[in-house]
C-alpha cells in the first residue's frame, strides 16, 4: 500500500472521498488542472475508501500516495478514516488531508493530534492544490531517508555487532519534512561509531594480554639463562 | 456579430447575478478553471450536478419535516451537504440560506424549519432560472460559431 511516488516529475494518487458528487467533481477536475500531476481517484464514502486501500482485507489494494476526505460524511465520517488509516501503524504511513466547510478550530486541532497532514476549508481553491502537493513530497523524502538508512545499517551489520537501537518514534511523528531526515542520517552516524569503537577496545584488551605473556616469558628466559633456575634443583 | 452580441449578453448576465448575490468568487474559480481550456464544459457539468444534488436535498428536507417525529440530525446532516455543495459552485444566495436554516434545527423548531426551508427553495429557484438563461445563453452562442 502507498508505493514510492510523488517525487518530482511523478504522478501523485490521490483518493478523493466525498459523499456529494458536486464536491467530488470540483475537486477532481482542481487535482487534474494542476500543473504538478495527479492521478484522482474518487469514492463516496469512508467504507468504500477502506475497501479500495485494502483496510477491510475486502478484495486487492489499490496504491494510492495521498487521501483528501471530506469530514462530514454519513457512516463513517472522515475522522474514522483518518484514524483507521493511522491505527495500521506503518513506518510510512499514507498521508491524510481532511477537508470541511467548518472552520472551527476544535475540529482542526483534533484531526491535526489525530494525524492529519493537513486540514483545508472548502471550497478548495488552486493555492490550496499546491498544499497536497508538498504533503506529498514531505512524505517522498521520509520514504527516501528511511531507506538511505536501511542501506547504512546492512553495510555495518555483523554478527558480533550490537542489536541496532529501535528506530526512534519520533521518526513516525509529526514533523517537518526537512528535520526527519536529518534526524535518521544523524543516528545512523552515532551507531556507526559506537560499532568501530567497540572492535577497537577488543583488539586493545587482546593486545595488552599478548604483551604480558610476552613479557612473562622473556622474565622466564633471562633467568633460566642466569643459571638461577638450574641451581636451584636438588 | 450575432456571437458578438450573444457574448455582450451574456457577461451582463453574469454580472448582474454577481452584483445581485447569486455568484460570489468561487463561481470565478470555477470559471478560471475552464478558460485554462483543458476542462470545456466544466462549469456548466458542475452546475448542472449542483442543481439536481439541490433538488433532491430539499425533498428530502420535505419528507423528514413531513413526519410525526421529525430527526432533525437528517435534516442538518442535509442542510449541511448542501451548503456544501452549494459553495463549491459558487451559489451563494443558496449558501447563504442553508445558513439560516442552522438555527431552526438547532432549536429543533418544525415550524421554523418549514419556514427556513420554503424560502431555501425559492432561493434555490431563483438562481436556478439565472443559472438556466446562463447555459442557454452559451448554447446559442455556441451555435453561432
Amino acid at each position: 500500500m502507498g508505493a514510492a511516488a510523488g517525487g518530482e516529475g511523478e504522478a501523485v494518487r490521490v483518493l478523493v472521498v466525498d459523499d456529494s458528487p458536486v464536491d467530488r467533481r470540483v475537486v477532481e477536475l482542481l487535482l487534474r488542472n494542476h500543473a504538478a500531476a495527479f492521478h484522482v481517484t474518487t469514492v463516496d464514502s469512508g467504507k468504500k475508501a477502506m475497501e479500495l486501500l485494502g483496510l477491510n482485507n475486502a478484495g486487492k489494494q489499490r496504491s494510492i500516495d495521498m487521501v483528501l476526505t471530506d469530514y462530514c460524511m454519513p457512516e463513517m465520517t472522515g475522522y474514522d478514516l483518518l484514524q483507521a488509516i493511522k491505527a495500521l501503524g506503518s513506518a510510512n504511513p499514507i498521508p491524510v488531508v481532511v477537508m470541511s466547510s467548518e472552520n472551527e478550530p476544535q475540529r482542526i486541532s483534533r484531526c491535526l493530534t489525530a494525524g492529519a497532514e493537513d486540514y483545508i476549508v472548502k471550497p478548495l481553491r488552486k493555492k490550496d492544490v499546491q498544499r497536497l502537493r508538498n504533503c506529498s513530497a514531505a512524505r517522498s523524502a521520509t520514504k527516501d531517508a528511511v531507506a538511505a538508512d536501511d542501506r547504512r545499517w546492512s553495510s555495518v551489520k555483523k554478527n558480533d555487532a550490537p542489536a541496532p537501537p529501535p528506530r526512534p518514534d519520533t521518526a513516525a511523528k509529526k514533523a517537518t519534512s526537512e528535520q526527519r531526515p536529518r534526524r535518521l542520517a544523524g543516528a545512523g552516524l552515532a551507531m556507526a561509531s559506537t560499532v568501530d569503537l567497540s572492535h577497537y577496545l577488543q583488539f586493545l584488551f587482546k593486545f595488552i594480554l599478548l604483551a604480558y605473556a610476552v613479557l612473562c616469558l622473556t622474565e622466564l628466559l633471562h633467568r633460566w639463562s642466569s643459571g638461577c633456575f638450574l641451581s636451584q634443583l636438588p | 456579430m450575432a456571437a458578438v452580441a450573444l457574448k455582450n449578453q451574456l457577461n451582463a448576465h453574469i454580472a448582474s447575478m454577481f452584483a445581485a448575490g447569486f455568484l460570489d468568487k468561487q463561481f470565478q474559480e470555477l470559471q478560471m478553471l475552464q478558460d485554462d481550456g483543458s476542462s470545456p464544459g466544466f462549469v456548466s457539468e458542475v452546475v448542472g450536478l449542483f442543481i439536481d444534488d439541490a433538488e433532491k436535498i430539499t425533498g428530502l428536507i420535505a419528507g423528514l419535516l413531513d413526519q410525526p417525529v421529525v430527526d432533525f440530525d437528517k435534516v442538518d446532516a442535509l442542510v449541511h451537504q448542501l451548503k456544501g455543495s452549494s459553495a463549491s459552485v459558487g451559489a451563494q444566495r443558496v449558501k447563504l440560506s442553508c445558513e439560516q436554516f442552522h438555527s431552526y434545527y438547532e432549536a429543533k423548531n418544525r415550524d421554523g424549519c418549514v419556514m427556513a426551508l420554503a424560502l431555501l427553495r425559492n432561493e434555490f429557484y431563483d438562481s436556478r432560472s439565472k443559472f438556466q438563461t446562463m447555459f442557454q445563453l452559451e448554447q446559442q452562442i455556441e451555435a453561432c460559431s
